[in-house]
């Protein structure tokens, strides 16, 4: 099949005027939270090992693992190089947010104040930081391990794909388009579908929307169901609708892309990709589970949709098959059909 | 919630709750489906559709043979409620607005977005789904508020739940002899005037590609 952007060549394509983004877990995309707690300089830095030992025995923060319990003074004039996190609000209830002095955080009696200048309050992040916008948001107020992701980071900053990858992006991404096309002439939503197996760039199935003709043939279910034509099984036809199409497995043996020959029987959608101008609802994202897919791109957002709006089926806890998703592809073109429906 | 005003039109007009009696006999012809399908090696699971006292859709389990896995026995079963409306010029909409789907295992998210995007307003079914369920196990796809995905729908959980635990469970001891029993988390004592969720207990785990196949 000769895509479509080939075609258009240097008209509308350039793989670095776009960006595909990852669809990521509530954990990671969330803002930081924080805890209020107080810390207090250290007015003696050779009293600095002997604090954090005799704080952590007062007012341990074990639960906090990723907190670093001295920064060094952000204020470089400070004649205290160090700070010291003293306790957290909850720990000392009868504070009450009134400004504390070290007698009301650390009974004198028992403890050695020395070394430990007047308390304020600061805010800690109360979790490990996920991402490195989390990890930098929380670094504004204290500092905290984090141990990064590369390919979230790239991901966030729209340079996961390179050139090569993005312009293959695009191109299945059109055919979606096109397919998304020939459904709205047939009378049906305007929204279509691919799935390629990336090993081998096989296109194995192209199918749009059939809303009209059975209320739950949204373009992903169509384009599972013509996958498992493509594997010999299959329950609808689909001859009145010449854009929706499959490719027949070779059933002996399949090349992958490193030249090994494997005996592949493909289980459902186990690897390949789906390409689909908008997000899918929570019929088809949870179908996308149960068909074991390797990842997902889509065009535009919708309002239902279960892979980042309503819900994020791909990374839903509980469930057994997990995904990762990305959104932004053709961005344009999908919401123009977004329109035509 | 917004969808309560929404989700309860099917409750209106000329859609009846079933009788406790009818709940009873439908939900036997649903169990002995099940044991059908047990006895012949297959996934014990079994639904009927049923529309003004007839049975327009039964299913069971096509997943295997079409290697289709949204081929669960609801999605057959409402084929062939949309064959019938379509043999007898019937909108589908008004005549799924009307029937209540009776299941010996709750639903997945897949098939319980597909019952509200055909409007079914009530499911009866018996044990949880606790790795799929769109009924409140996993996500509560059921009550959502999803204004454009289809009617919410309301649930009768945990009819003869027990019995639908243990043919799942028996299915699976045959189906792979070679894996470790599964945990079975049994749910805690139920408050009390919970009568029909008494028997509510989590449908046993078992491996990613037969789960393909069960839910």
């Amino acid at each position: 099949m000769e895509p479509e952007s080939k075609k258009r060549k240097g008209m509308e394509y350039d793989p670095d005027s776009w960006q595909v983004l990852p669809v990521l877990s509530d954990e990671m995309s969330d803002d930081v939270e924080f805890l209020d707690a107080f810390a207090a300089p250290i007015t003696d830095k050779r009293q600095t090992s002997r604090l954090v030992k005799d704080l952590s025995a007062v007012h341990p923060i074990s639960d906090l693992q990723h907190i670093r319990r001295v920064r060094p003074c952000k204020d470089k004039s400070s004649p205290h190089p160090l700070e010291v996190i003293v306790c957290l609000v909850s720990d000392v209830p009868h504070i009450k947010g009134r400004p504390a002095s070290l007698g009301d955080l650390l009974s004198s009696d028992e403890f050695n104040l020395e070394g430990l200048g007047e308390p304020f309050p600061v805010r800690i992040p109360a979790r490990a930081p996920l991402t490195r916008p989390q990890f930098e948001q929380a670094s504004l107020h204290w500092p905290t391990s984090f141990h990064e992701d590369k390919r979230i980071t790239l991901g966030l900053k729209g340079q996961l794909f390179t050139s090569r990858q993005k312009t293959k992006i695009h191109e299945y991404m059109t055919l979606a388009v096109e397919a998304a096309k020939s459904g709205r002439e047939e009378g049906m939503d305007a929204v279509g579908g691919v799935i390629v197996d990336p090993k081998s760039g096989r296109i194995v199935a192209v199918g749009h929307d059939l809303t009209r003709d059975h209320p739950l043939h949204h373009a992903v279910m169509v384009c599972i169901d013509l996958v498992a034509w493509a594997q010999g099984g299959g329950v609808y036809g689909y001859e009145k609708h010449p854009a929706c199409t499959y490719a027949a497995m070779d059933h002996q043996v399949q090349t992958g892309a490193s030249g090994s020959v494997e005996n592949a029987q493909p289980y459902i959608c186990t690897g390949y990709e789906l390409y689909v101008t908008r997000e899918p609802c929570v019929m088809c994202a949870m179908a996308l589970v149960h068909s074991r897919i390797g990842r997902v791109f889509y065009g535009v957002p919708s309002p239902d949709g279960a892979l980042g709006t309503k819900f994020k089926i791909h990374c839903q806890k509980g469930l057994n098959h997990h995904f990762d998703v990305y959104q932004g592809v053709r961005r344009r073109s999908c919401e123009e059909l977004v329109q035509l429906t | 919630m917004r969808t309560d005003d929404t989700g309860n039109d099917g409750m209106n007009g000329n859609f009846l709750h079933p009788s406790d009696s009818e709940i009873q006999k439908w939900m036997s012809n649903a169990f002995n489906m099940a044991k059908e399908a047990l006895e012949c090696g297959e996934v014990p699971v079994g639904c009927l559709l049923v529309y003004n006292n007839t049975v327009l859709g039964k299913g069971r389990n096509e997943v295997n043979e079409t290697k289709n896995a949204t081929r669960h026995a609801e999605m057959v079963a409402l084929d062939q409620v949309l064959d019938w409306c379509s043999d007898r010029g019937m909108d589908p909409k008004v005549v799924c607005k009307s029937t209540v789907l009776y299941v010996t295992v709750e639903p997945c998210i897949t098939c319980a977005a597909a019952l509200r995007l055909l409007h079914v307003p009530l499911v009866v079914y018996g044990c949880k789904n606790e790795r799929f369920g769109g009924c409140g196990s996993v996500l509560d796809v059921a009550s959502g508020d999803l204004p454009h995905t289809g009617t919410s729908f309301k649930c009768v959980p945990g009819h003869r739940a027990q019995e639908a635990v243990d043919m799942l469970k028996t299915f699976y001891k045959q189906e792979n002899p070679n894996v470790t029993k599964p945990k079975v988390r049994k749910e805690g004592i139920d408050p009390a005037g919970g009568s029909r969720t008494t028997q509510t207990e989590a449908a046993p785990l078992e491996d990613d590609r037969k789960m393909a196949t069960s839910d």
